[in-house]
């Protein structure tokens, strides 16, 4: 991602989960959002099946035994 | 002069258990010996936030009252714990300013329960880095925890605390965390042993979340007889905790003076070759050479593995505070504000594509260990840098310090394999380094049986830092 492209991501999704950003902040979180966007194009490069299921599963929650 | 409490205090767990139940000493002896060991040192070291003298005081006493026949492993051993563990009576304060303002915690986490259950004497809480994202304890608001082994430097983290009190002798044992390395890197940097088990392997009811999907919990020690003895008395299924495994329980007590015989054990190459400094190298290499591990394999996914943890990390961890970091940003840690703020804004779908990543190197790696029962790799890129350290130069390239402790765990603990991090000296003039020992999941027995024979073999050992 380019740096404008970074820059517009970060204020478009801050405002959209409603999340100010400080102006003493704003550098830094450009820093870490592009170091992300690094390494989301790392783990977007894996090649991934349908098979390749999510590491989070769900695990349903029996109820309370009655008294 | 030493008294035989303040002497048995230095050594081992197990061997302060073996004297209180045979009469040698008291629990309230040991205890008062770790309470002025903690007084007389921890202004130099700050790893303890909250002593709990009284409690630790009240507990001594009830255990001196019981029979000394009384079914108790670890009778009197006194222990403390991370402070993002509940401890009744006390905020949980997981590193940050903003919990010290909420409520004490009603009633201990369940490890805490379990340990106490078996005769252990809970003294304090230690300090961290706020939230656990961090590796290396410069805590802004609780002050940094320094490396006993030369307070200049930085004790590791996040759990920098219970690795450095461990190596201070103020306890022999404690717990920490470990979400991306943060039981490994400080075990690595302060010279101590410590136990990352299997994912959902240990309860983590009643200890304040930083990542639920890669959130573990563990125990630090000066001996890996130690680490076993405290994580036999903390393993069982607990339905307070989600991740929490049903499964039964495993001792790794009874195997783990039994020996290598039989093991196939090799070296982890590239990721954890490249990304390691010379010194990490030859640590590998000695252990290596001890447990007769000529082969070397790879990891192919292990970039995009850790690539993969941090963004998971990224994003669970911030969601976790979003409406805090909305509300008042400025009581953050300064050093990981900005990148929790990052985390908030994270694509679902790096999110989501990480968590199958995950998933895909999780199976590559199981076919790995149809051919290996244990791998070595470093625990750390380097040893303990300076307190205030900004970068790091591995192999020629210059990355930012914090994060960069923690690319060699990152990868393991993305998919939940128990890790026996060992302390290895002499690779660095004064200063430790460790040694990551990887076993297939379940399988604590095995690294703990390395381990074992590598401290009996006098390669890896953890003396108490000379303060």
């Amino acid at each position: 991602m380019t740096e404008e492209e970074i820059a517009a991501a970060v204020d478009a999704n801050a405002a959209l989960v409603r999340l100010p950003l400080a102006d003493a902040h704003r550098a830094g979180v450009l820093r870490y959002f592009a170091l992300a966007a690094e390494m989301a194009e790392l783990v977007l490069a894996v090649p991934l099946g349908r098979d390749d299921e999510s590491a989070a599963v769900f695990r349903p929650v029996a109820p309370p035994e009655a008294p | 002069m030493s008294s035989p409490a303040s002497l048995l205090l230095a050594g081992s767990a197990t061997e302060i258990a073996r004297a209180v139940r045979a009469g040698e000493c008291s629990a309230s002896g040991l205890c008062e010996a770790a309470l002025e060991r903690i007084e007389a040192t921890d202004g130099r070291i700050n790893a303890f936030t909250a002593v709990t003298a009284e409690r630790a005081r009240a507990r001594a006493r009830a255990l001196d009252a019981l029979p000394l026949d009384a079914a108790l492993p670890l009778r009197g051993v006194p222990f403390a714990v991370k402070n993002l563990f509940d401890v009744a009576g006390l905020p949980t304060l997981a590193g940050a300013k903003i919990e010290a303002d909420r409520s004490a915690a009603a009633a201990d986490a369940t490890l805490v329960r379990r340990l106490e259950a078996a005769g252990a004497v809970l003294v304090g809480a230690l300090n961290m880095d706020e939230y656990a994202y961090g590796f290396t304890t410069e805590n802004t608001h609780y002050g940094p925890t320094r490396n006993p082994h030369d307070p200049a430097r930085v004790s590791g983290g996040s759990s920098g605390g219970s690795a450095a009190a461990v190596a201070a002798g103020q306890v022999p044992v404690t717990l920490g965390s470990d979400t991306n390395g943060s039981i490994r890197v400080p075990s690595s940097l302060c010279g101590v042993f410590g136990l990352k088990p299997t994912f959902g392997r240990l309860s983590r009811a009643g200890t304040y979340p930083f990542v639920a999907s890669l959130d573990h919990l563990g125990p630090f020690a000066r001996s890996v007889a130690d680490l076993a003895a405290f994580y036999d008395a903390m393993q069982g299924a607990d339905a307070l905790d989600p991740a929490c495994a049903q499964r039964r329980d495993e001792p790794v007590g009874p195997t783990l003076a039994t020996g290598i015989g039989g093991l196939r054990v090799a070296t982890l190459g590239g990721w954890f070759e490249t990304m390691a400094g010379p010194q990490a190298r030859a640590a590998v290499r000695r252990v290596a050479e001890s447990l007769g591990a000529s082969a070397t394999v790879e990891w192919p996914l292990a970039r995009a593995a850790r690539a993969a943890a941090f963004l998971i990390t990224n994003a669970e961890g911030a969601s976790l505070h979003l409406e805090d970091l909305r509300t008042r940003p400025d009581d953050f840690e300064p050093l990981s504000r900005d990148r929790f703020l990052a985390g908030a804004l994270l694509p679902a779908h790096w999110v989501l594509r990480a968590q199958r990543v995950r998933q895909r190197f999780a199976r590559e790696v199981a076919e790995c260990f149809a051919h290996v029962d244990l791998l070595l790799a470093p625990a750390t890129p380097v040893v303990a840098p300076p307190i205030g350290t900004e970068t790091l130069d591995i192999n020629g390239v210059v990355l930012p310090a914090r994060p960069s402790l923690g690319l060699l765990t990152q990868p393991v603990s993305c998919i939940g394999l128990p890790v026996c991090a060992v302390p290895v000296w002499g690779v660095h003039e004064t200063l430790p380094i460790g040694v990551q020992i990887i076993a297939a999941p379940w399988r604590e027995d095995l690294a703990l049986r390395a381990a074992a024979a590598l401290e009996a073999a006098g390669v890896c050992h953890a003396p108490v830092a000379r303060l």
